[in-house]
């Protein structure tokens, strides 16, 4: 069943074998917003015609394959294809919104540290031979899920939010992701322009001087984030969503292509007036 | 209404420029590499050290590090109890008196 998929690219020719690059998302706080990126990052990579393996190593915690509206169609998992109980290819699921997006789902029964690193390396390596792109979902935290999902990265994205908790924990990730030789990119999320201009939000250049990490995106606190969430359809599918082009953009830099950081201002007077006066 | 007047003329001191600096402490201790146990049982034995010279108020005992910009410092604060000189006369008498009790024994 081939469907007709509107704006994406076909996929191009697929690399060398074994030559897909494996980013992992992390953060070390849960709810910044890492299952939401790596959803959205890998919609975004297949759109711009990457064939793309995102997979979720929150075993036991499993949400990747809610946001991605895959939940109904899951039969074997990560584990399932570890532990050989089925062929790696039929544990991955398609989008239903794209030829070049895959989901390998987590177990939801087992626990985080029923797979090792080597595990892990194992089934990356089945899967480089098939993809361009494979994002790893990291469970929150440093323990042995953390260890999993950064086993055989070759880059990572470090979801922080404008917050002091969140950039601390991302700090304790960064330490680590360069101890492993994991190469950490900074994504800055749920910024919202107006309170960093009142003051009251840590700016881009304030976390930037902290991490000191190479910058990759910055995404907009948006409402549209919520409501793709609630549908179970990637935001980068809206077109008018601002935290979709940002996205997009993100994940053309994930890419290679060079497109520069967008300028982030504050709403314009007429719209915050706007906003005041209940409209 | 006065509360709106006052902060437009007072600089408050914006939460972003706070939290930036509170990170930045936070993360030399993270950075430091010496684990929570390790500073708590340095806090303990740098407050035995003092002791032995002072009497110190250990409510008020505190380790910390201050950032400046090109340099990083440990900071001890250790609010020294003061005793009056009588006091400290009786204090030695005492000490006095166990010291003969200890030589008779």
């Amino acid at each position: 069943m081939v469907e007709e998929i509107t704006g994406e690219k076909a996929s191009a020719a697929l690399p060398k074998k074994g030559q897909a690059q494996v980013v992992v998302v992390t953060s070390g706080k849960g709810g910044v917003g890492k299952t939401t990126t790596t959803a959205t990052l890998g919609a975004a990579l297949a759109l711009r015609g990457k064939r793309t393996l995102v997979i979720d190593a929150d075993i036991g915690l499993r949400n990747l394959d809610v946001i991605l509206g895959l939940e109904n169609r899951i039969v074997y998992n990560l584990v399932d294809v570890a532990r050989e109980t089925c062929k790696p290819t039929q544990a991955t699921i398609k989008s239903k919104k794209s030829n070049n997006l895959y989901l390998l789902p987590a177990s939801q029964t087992d626990d985080k540290d029923v797979i090792g690193e080597e595990d892990m390396r194992k089934v990356l390596a089945f899967f480089k031979r098939e993809f361009h792109f494979i994002l790893v979902d990291s469970p929150a935290g440093i323990e042995q899920g953390f260890r999993n999902a950064c086993a055989g990265a070759d880059r990572a994205v470090v979801v922080t939010t404008p917050e002091v908790s969140a950039i601390r924990d991302a700090d304790r990730v960064i330490g680590l992701l360069n101890s492993k030789g994991v190469e950490p990119m900074l994504l800055i999320n749920r910024l919202d322009p107006d309170l960093v201009r009142k003051g009251d939000m840590i700016s881009i250049t304030d976390v930037q001087d902290i991490l000191g990490v190479e910058l990759l995106g910055v995404v907009e606190r948006d409402d549209t984030i919520i409501i793709a969430a609630n549908n179970g359809e990637p935001v980068v599918y809206n077109s008018k969503s601002k935290a979709g082009q940002s996205f997009d953009r993100i994940a053309g830099r994930l890419s290679g292509e060079n497109i520069p950081l967008e300028h982030l201002a504050p709403k314009s007077i007429w719209h915050r007036l706007a906003r005041r006066l209940g409209a | 209404m006065f509360a709106t007047i006052r902060d437009l003329f007072q600089a408050r001191r914006k939460s972003n420029v706070v939290a930036k600096s509170r990170l930045q402490l936070v993360l030399v201790q993270d950075r430091a590499g010496l684990p929570n146990e390790e500073l708590a049982q340095f806090r303990r034995e740098m407050m035995e050290v003092i002791q032995k010279y002072f009497v110190i108020d250990e409510s008020g005992f505190d380790v910390n590090y201050q950032r400046t910009d090109d340099a990083t410092t440990l900071l001890i604060n250790s609010p020294i109890i003061v005793r009056r000189e009588s006091e400290k006369r009786d204090h030695e008498k005492e000490v006095e008196k166990e010291g003969q009790v200890s030589k008779k024994s």
